[in-house]
């Protein structure tokens, strides 16, 4: 009877640990994010954008990627005059993992001015760390949306994790160009 | 349970589960930590977390675009986790999963407990139906209404209460309960 109880147990508890995606890691928050991709900034605004159908297959027929038919936001600082400093989106990736949520700061021009993982799940966490570590994210700046990928080197789920993140820049990127940019020259 | 108390089970067998419910309860409190602090233990935090995404900048339906000043104070100074509906179907499958085995656990341990069995069948029942109510209510949160948040808070408590109960009589029936016979 014990035997057989402890047989139980034992195949019962087997099948959650398998099944297990990790605690999230929270590297930031999103006002110090927006705050520090937008240094200089001396008054905040929020845009928020609805791509239209024509620029979703836009975009989609470039990269591959569709974007949503649902609002995105962004984060704009403009300085005393009334100049644009930059925009900060956030975006978010759903691995086998668990989440990478990203923020992706763009200059007025459409260019990458900088970005910073503001979460992972504890698993991903060491791989990413990596990446942050030798400057990966610094790599993505003055990239704009078309620009190739940079070299991320690594292991393998680190590389997986660089392509996660490259992908996550460039789509804000893509979005920043397709929403607020071509509009503005249009 | 057929005359089978945990009382009379032999030592090895006292151990394994006196250390499986210490074990859980661990668990269980370093859950709640990560819960406190990631998300938040108030129904407000959770609908926080929960809540659709409603436009910001006063966006009406069919708009392209729209814009508006914004103070800082706007956005969260506190790393807070963001629950969207991807987020929602992972953290469902996995939490379904593994709080449902652990209250199957807990409750093949406290079957061994003599109580009358309508007590027993109710404390047997709080840690599954905790967690029905505890994930239903992120759902509810999410796609009925952000009022629904203290579901969560109720089913996480409901949780909590069951392990308490089943361990501090399964515990008590292990080592303190003094066979007659």
């Amino acid at each position: 009877m014990i035997r057989r109880l402890v047989f139980l147990l034992c195949a019962m508890a087997a099948a959650p640990a398998l099944a297990h995606v990790t605690p999230p890691v929270l590297l930031v928050s999103d006002r110090d994010a927006v705050t520090n991709l937008l240094a200089g900034s001396k008054r905040y605004f929020v845009r928020e954008v609805r791509l239209t159908s024509a620029e979703r297959q836009a975009v989609q027929k470039e990269t591959g990627w569709a974007p949503d038919e649902d609002f995105y936001r962004f984060y704009l600082g403009r300085d005393n005059q009334q100049h644009d400093v930059g925009a900060v989106t956030f975006l978010t990736e759903y691995t086998i993992h668990g989440p990478v949520r990203v923020a992706v700061a763009l200059s007025p021009d459409g260019k990458v001015k900088g970005a910073a993982v503001v979460e992972v799940s504890e698993e991903t966490y060491p791989w990413v760390k990596r990446l942050i570590d030798h400057g990966f994210l610094a790599s993505f700046a003055g990239r704009d949306a078309h620009a190739p990928r940079p070299q991320r080197g690594g292991s393998s789920m680190q590389g997986f994790y660089g392509d996660i993140i490259a992908g996550l820049v460039q789509r804000a990127a893509l979005l920043y160009e397709a929403g607020i940019l071509k509009r503005a020259h249009s | 349970m057929n005359g089978m108390h945990l009382s009379r089970f032999p030592l090895s067998a006292k151990v394994f589960c006196s250390l499986f419910l210490l074990g859980i309860g661990c668990g269980s409190l370093a859950a709640f930590a990560q819960a406190a602090t990631s998300v938040g233990i108030s129904a407000s935090a959770v609908r926080a977390s929960l809540a659709p995404d409603l436009p910001m900048a006063g966006m009406r339906h069919g708009e392209a675009s729209a814009e508006r000043e914004m103070d800082l104070g706007e956005l969260s100074s506190a790393a807070k986790v963001w629950m969207r509906t991807p987020l929602l179907i992972q953290t469902s499958h996995t939490h379904l999963f593994g709080q449902t085995l652990i209250s199957g656990l807990l409750g093949l341990i406290f079957l061994f407990v003599p109580l009358r069995e309508a007590l027993k069948a109710a404390i047997v029942a709080l840690p599954f139906v905790g967690t029905l109510v505890d994930i239903g209510g992120m759902w509810a949160t999410r796609f009925v209404s952000p009022s629904l948040s203290f579901l969560v808070i109720t089913g996480g408590t409901l949780f909590a209460l069951g392990y308490v109960l089943i361990a501090a009589l399964s515990m008590h029936d292990l080592w303190l309960r003094k066979e007659t016979t």
